[in-house]
C-alpha cells in the first residue's frame, strides 16, 4: 500500500514538472503582456509582472492594431459557416450513398495536404487579374476551399457513426430526404458539427502564410500583425506579447469547449479517442 | 420492367446536387493550382517584366543547378529527422506517464494540449520572447545552472538556431503526439496486459511485446500527419529567424515564398512548387490509405 | 388495413441475386411472419415492401395500388426496427409523435393519439423520459408505439425482438400477439428464431437463399413441412436425419438402416409409398416424437445426457448418425445407459435423397 502511494506521488512529481515545462512559455508571454516597459526590460528578468495593467492592450487598441483579431474574426467565422454548409452536406452524399466510393474522399482530402505555399502563389498570381488581394472575401474563399476537405473527411466520419435505421425510420414515417436531413441528421450529428467547425474555426484563426500572402492593410489578419512587431535589432516586445494573447484567448476557449472531440480532430478521424 | 438504381429514393439526383458545390470549391485549390502551376512553370514570367514566353524545361533545369534549393530541402529533411523522432519518443513517454488511473488527470491533459492549439506563427514569437538574448528566460535559466552570465544570440547565432527552431517546433507538438497516443494506449486491451503481467512479464516487456504493437496504427498515423506538416514547415522558422541568419534555415516552403514573392521568380518558383507536389503526393497517397484504413 | 400482394419480384445486390421469383399474397388483417437463417433475404423482402430497397423486377401492390415507385413516406406503412431507432435527442412522447408531425396531423389529435398509443402498450408513464433512460423492453414498446400510433395500412416488424433477452422477448411476444388481436392490422414480422414465426403467425413464409421454400399455417408446416429445410429449421431441438432404405418386409414397408436396424411404417403411410420401394429415402424423425418403453423398436445407448428441468434430451448413434431423443426427465439416469426407445412412426417423414424434397 505504501509503495503505492509512493509510486503515485512520483508520478504526480514528474507530470506537474512536464506540465511546468510546457506551459512555461505560455505564461511567459501572458506575463509580459501585463508588464510594464521597465519589468520588461529588466535584468535580469522578472518572473513576474509587478502588477496586472492593461496598456499594453490599451495600446493595441488606440493604434487600431486590434482591428487585426476582428479581420482574423470574420475572415475564419464565415469562412467557416460555408464550409460547414457545403461541407457537411458532401459529406452526408459520401456518407450515405457512398457516392464516388473512397476515391473520391481521399481524392478530396489529399487536396488538404497540398503544402500552403504551393496553393498561395497561383492563388495570388489569380486574384491579382481579379483584384482580390486584401479583400474579405478573397481570403475567405481561399479559407473555405482549403478548409473543405477536412469538413468534408470529418463530418463524413460523424455521419456513418449516424445508424442508418434512424433515417429509415423517418423515412417510412413520412419524411422527404430534406426532411430526414433536417429533423434526424443534423440534430444527431450535433455534435460532431459543432467539433469539427470549431477545428475549421482555429485552423482559419491559426493560419499565418495565406493571410500574409493575400492581405495588405485592410484585412490583416493578427498572426501577419504579431509578425509586423518584429525587428532585426529590438522587438515590439509588449506589443508581440498583447497581440499573441489577444489571439490565444479565445483558442483557449475553443479548446475548453472541445476535450472530447480533441483527439478525433486532431488525428483526422482515424483516433476515435 | 425495370427500374433504375434508388429511383423511388429520390437518390440518384439528390446524392449529386449535394456533392458538387463543394466539390466545385475545392477544384479551386485543388485542380487550378495544379495546372496553373504547371502552365507556368513552362513559361518565363517574372513580375518585373512583361515577358511570357514558352521557355520549355528551362526551369526545370535550372532546378537542378540550384544549390539553396537542395539546401533548403536538406534543411527541411534535418529538421523532420530530428524533430519526428523526438517528438514520438516524448509523447510516448508523457502518455505512458499519463496511462495510469491519476485523479485530476484529466487537467493535465487539457493543460497539456495548449501548445498545440496555439497559432504557430504565436508560437514562434512565444520562443523569440524565450530566446531573447537579454531579456528572456532561457539564457537566464541557463546562466543560473551553469553560473556565469550567459548570453547566447540563439536566432542569430549558426550554431544555436538549429536547437532554437527545434526547441520550438517540438516543444508545440509534442503534445499532439502525446494526445494521441494516449487515446491510443488508452484503447489497448487491459486484460491483455493483466495476463502478461500475471505471467511475470516486466513493465517494459509488456511495453514492447503488447502496447507497441497494439498502437501501431494510431503512431503510424500521427507520424504521418506530423510528417506532412514538418515538410511544409513554414511559421515556426518565419518568426524566429526567417531562414536566417543568411539562409542556413530556409526550408523549402520560405525558400519557395521568397522566390515568389521577394525575388518574383514567378515561373521558376511554379517550378519549385510543382517539385514539391510531386515529392508530396506520394507520401500523401500513402498517408491517406493508412488513415482510411484506420477509420 | 390492406392486402399485400407481392408478384414475380427480382432483386439483385451487384452479382448477388437476393430474392429470386417471390410471389406471395398477404391478407388484410393476417399476420405474416418472413423466417429463415441469416442471409436468406427475408430482411430484403420487408425492406422492399417499405420502400427502403429498389426492387429489380416484378411488382409490389398495397390494396391494389402499385407501390414500386412510391418513396416510402407516401406508401403508408409503419416499421419497427431492430435497433429500435428512437431519436435520442426526442423524449418518448416526441418520438412517438414523430411520424404524425412529419405527416402535419393537427396538434390535438396528435396528442390523443399519443397518449392512447402509450396507454395501450403500457408507456403513459414514461412519456417525458429520455431513450437513454429507459429498459430495453420499454424501448421496445416505444418503438411499437411509434408503429401504432401512425395508424398505417401495412406494419412492419424488422427482427423486433432479438435484442432483448430470453425472458423479455417471451413477454414482448405476447404483447405483440395482443397488440394483432386488438387492432387487426396487416403484420408482416420478420424473425430468424423459429419459436417466434410458430407462437405468433397466421402464416409463415420460410426463406431459403433468396427463395420461398414454403408458406403455410405454422402447425401445418410443422407436420408436413415440403422440403428437407423446412422440417429442421422448425423445431427444437432439430429433427433428427438417418439415412436408409425402403424395403418390403414380412408386415409391410419399412425403413432399413446401414446397420440392420428396420423401423416399419404403419399400415396408413404405406399406400402411397410403393414407387419408393428399394430406394433410398432419409428418415426424419422429431426428438419428442420418441419415448421410452418396455418393448420399443429401438434399443440404444445414450452417449451425451442433457437435463433441463422438465424434460432431458439424449443423444444416440443410430447407422452413424446422431440422433436426439427427448424424454422425460427421468427416463435417463446418466451417461452410457441402455434403453430400448418407442418411435411414433405415424410422424415421422421421408426425404428424397436427391431433391431434399419430403415424401
Amino acid at each position: 500500500m505504501k509503495r503505492r502511494t509512493l509510486h503515485m506521488l512520483a508520478r504526480y512529481a514528474m507530470l506537474v514538472a512536464v506540465t511546468v515545462v510546457f506551459l512555461f512559455p505560455v505564461y511567459w508571454l501572458f506575463a509580459i503582456s501585463f508588464k510594464t516597459p521597465e519589468e520588461i526590460f529588466a535584468s535580469p528578468p522578472l518572473w513576474a509582472p509587478g502588477s496586472i495593467q492593461f496598456d499594453n492592450y490599451r495600446v493595441l487598441f488606440k493604434d487600431g492594431d486590434a482591428i487585426t483579431v476582428w479581420n482574423s474574426f470574420v475572415v475564419a467565422g464565415v469562412s467557416t459557416v460555408i464550409a460547414m454548409v457545403l461541407g457537411t452536406l458532401c459529406a452526408y452524399s459520401l456518407a450515405r450513398f457512398r457516392t464516388g466510393g473512397d476515391n473520391l474522399a481521399i481524392w478530396i482530402i489529399s487536396q488538404r495536404m497540398i503544402p500552403p505555399v504551393v496553393i498561395v502563389f497561383p492563388v495570388f498570381l489569380l486574384y491579382v487579374w481579379l483584384g482580390w488581394v486584401d479583400t474579405y472575401h478573397g481570403l475567405i474563399l481561399l479559407y473555405t476551399a482549403f478548409n473543405l476537405p477536412y469538413v468534408v473527411w470529418m463530418m463524413r466520419g460523424y455521419l456513418e457513426d449516424i445508424p442508418i435505421e434512424l433515417e429509415e425510420s423517418a423515412l417510412v414515417d413520412g419524411c422527404t430526404r430534406w426532411e430526414v436531413v433536417r429533423k434526424v441528421v443534423f440534430p444527431m450529428a450535433r455534435s460532431g458539427l459543432f467539433a469539427t467547425a470549431v477545428f475549421t474555426f482555429v485552423f482559419a484563426w491559426n493560419d499565418f502564410i495565406f493571410a500574409l500572402v493575400l492581405t495588405k492593410r485592410e484585412v490583416t489578419t493578427f498572426p501577419v500583425q504579431v509578425t509586423h512587431y518584429f525587428g532585426g535589432q529590438s522587438n515590439f516586445w509588449a506589443k508581440i506579447a498583447a497581440m499573441s494573447v489577444l489571439g490565444t484567448v479565445p483558442i483557449f476557449i475553443a479548446v475548453a469547449m472541445l476535450q472530447r472531440y480533441l483527439v478525433r480532430g486532431i488525428s483526422l478521424g482515424a483516433v476515435k479517442g | 420492367m425495370s427500374y433504375g438504381p434508388s429511383k423511388a429514393l429520390g437518390d440518384s439526383q439528390f446524392k449529386y446536387w449535394l456533392i458538387w458545390p463543394a466539390v466545385l470549391v475545392i477544384l479551386l485549390i485543388g485542380l487550378f493550382p495544379l495546372v496553373y502551376t504547371l502552365v507556368v512553370s513552362f513559361q518565363n514570367i517574372t513580375l518585373i517584366d512583361e515577358d511570357t514566353s514558352f521557355h520549355g524545361l528551362l526551369n526545370y533545369r535550372l532546378l537542378f543547378a540550384d544549390r539553396r534549393l537542395w539546401e533548403s530541402l536538406m534543411h527541411t529533411v534535418i529538421f523532420l529527422v530530428i524533430a519526428l523522432p523526438a517528438e514520438l519518443i516524448l509523447g510516448m513517454l508523457m502518455a505512458l506517464l499519463c496511462l495510469e488511473r491519476l485523479p485530476g488527470k484529466q487537467l493535465f491533459v487539457a493543460l497539456l494540449v495548449l501548445p498545440t492549439v496555439i497559432s504557430p506563427i504565436v508560437a514562434g514569437a512565444t520562443w523569440r520572447l524565450m530566446f531573447d538574448n537579454r531579456f528572456g528566460p532561457v539564457n537566464q535559466i541557463i546562466g543560473a545552472v551553469a553560473g556565469e552570465p550567459t548570453t547566447i544570440l540563439w536566432t542569430v547565432n549558426p550554431s544555436f538556431v538549429y536547437p532554437a527552431i527545434l526547441i520550438a517546433e517540438i516543444w508545440q507538438w509534442t503534445p499532439f503526439m502525446f494526445l494521441l497516443l494516449l487515446a491510443g494506449l488508452s484503447n489497448v486491451d487491459r486484460s491483455q496486459m493483466e495476463a502478461a503481467e500475471i505471467d511475470g512479464a516486466s513493465y517494459w516487456r509488456i511495453f514492447f511485446k503488447i502496447m507497441l504493437p497494439a498502437i501501431r496504427p494510431v503512431m503510424v498515423i500521427a507520424l504521418l500527419i506530423r510528417a506532412l506538416d514538418l515538410f511544409r514547415l513554414f511559421d515556426v522558422v518565419w518568426a524566429l529567424t526567417q531562414g536566417g541568419p543568411g539562409t542556413r534555415t530556409e526550408t523549402i516552403s520560405i525558400y519557395a515564398y521568397l522566390q515568389g514573392f521577394r525575388q518574383f521568380e514567378t515561373s521558376y518558383t511554379a517550378a519549385v512548387a510543382f517539385l514539391v507536389i510531386v515529392l508530396l503526393s506520394v507520401v500523401v497517397i500513402a498517408a491517406l490509405k493508412r488513415v482510411e484504413l484506420a477509420r | 388495413m390492406a392486402r399485400v400482394k407481392i408478384s414475380g419480384l427480382e432483386k439483385y445486390y451487384g452479382s448477388v441475386h437476393a430474392l429470386r421469383g417471390i410471389d406471395l399474397d398477404i391478407a388484410e388483417g393476417e399476420f405474416v411472419v418472413f423466417v429463415g437463417p441469416s442471409g436468406c433475404g427475408k430482411s430484403t423482402l420487408l425492406r422492399s415492401i417499405a420502400g427502403l430497397e429498389e426492387i429489380d423486377e416484378g411488382t409490389i401492390e398495397i390494396d391494389n395500388d402499385v407501390v414500386n415507385e412510391m418513396r416510402p413516406r407516401d406508401r403508408n406503412v409503419a416499421m419497427v426496427f431492430q435497433s429500435y431507432a428512437l431519436y435520442p435527442y426526442m423524449n418518448v412522447y416526441e418520438n412517438i409523435a414523430f411520424g404524425l408531425r412529419a405527416r402535419k396531423v393537427p396538434a390535438p389529435e396528435i396528442d390523443r393519439r399519443v397518449r392512447e398509443a402509450a396507454e395501450m402498450l403500457g408507456i403513459a408513464g414514461l412519456l417525458d423520459r429520455q431513450p437513454r433512460q429507459l429498459s430495453g423492453g420499454q424501448r421496445q414498446r416505444v418503438a411499437i408505439g411509434r408503429a401504432v400510433v401512425r395508424d398505417a395500412r401495412v406494419f412492419l416488424f424488422d427482427e423486433p425482438l432479438s435484442n432483448l433477452d430470453a425472458q423479455l422477448r417471451e413477454e414482448m411476444r405476447s404483447e405483440i400477439k395482443r397488440l394483432h388481436r386488438d387492432i387487426r392490422k396487416t403484420m408482416i414480422y420478420v424473425t430468424h428464431d423459429q419459436v417466434e414465426a410458430m407462437t405468433l403467425a397466421d402464416r409463415i413464409v420460410l426463406l431459403k437463399e433468396g427463395q420461398i421454400e414454403q408458406i403455410g399455417a405454422p402447425l401445418e408446416m410443422f407436420e408436413r413441412p415440403a422440403t428437407r429445410f423446412v422440417a429442421s429449421f422448425l423445431g427444437s431441438p432439430a429433427i433428427n436425419f438417418v439415412a436408409g432404405r425402403l424395403v418390403r418386409g414380412e408386415a409391410g414397408l419399412a425403413v432399413r438402416f446401414g446397420d440392420g436396424t428396420e423401423l416399419a411404417l404403419p399400415e396408413a403411410r404405406s399406400e402411397k409409398l410403393g414407387a419408393w420401394v428399394d430406394r433410398d429415402v432419409v428418415l426424419g424423425v422429431r426428438p419428442e416424437h420418441m419415448r421410452r418403453a418396455e418393448h420399443g423398436q429401438l434399443d440404444v445407448t445414450f452417449d451425451l445426457v442433457q437435463p433441463t428441468g422438465t424434460r432431458i434430451y439424449g443423444t444416440f448413434t443410430l447407422a452413424g448418425s446422431e440422433v436426439v431423443a427427448e424424454l422425460q426427465a427421468h427416463d435417463i439416469e446418466h451417461t452410457g445407459e441402455r434403453l430400448s426407445l418407442a418411435v411414433d412412426m405415424k410422424r415421422i417423414i421421408l426425404v428424397d435423397p436427391e431433391t431434399d424434397n419430403v415424401i
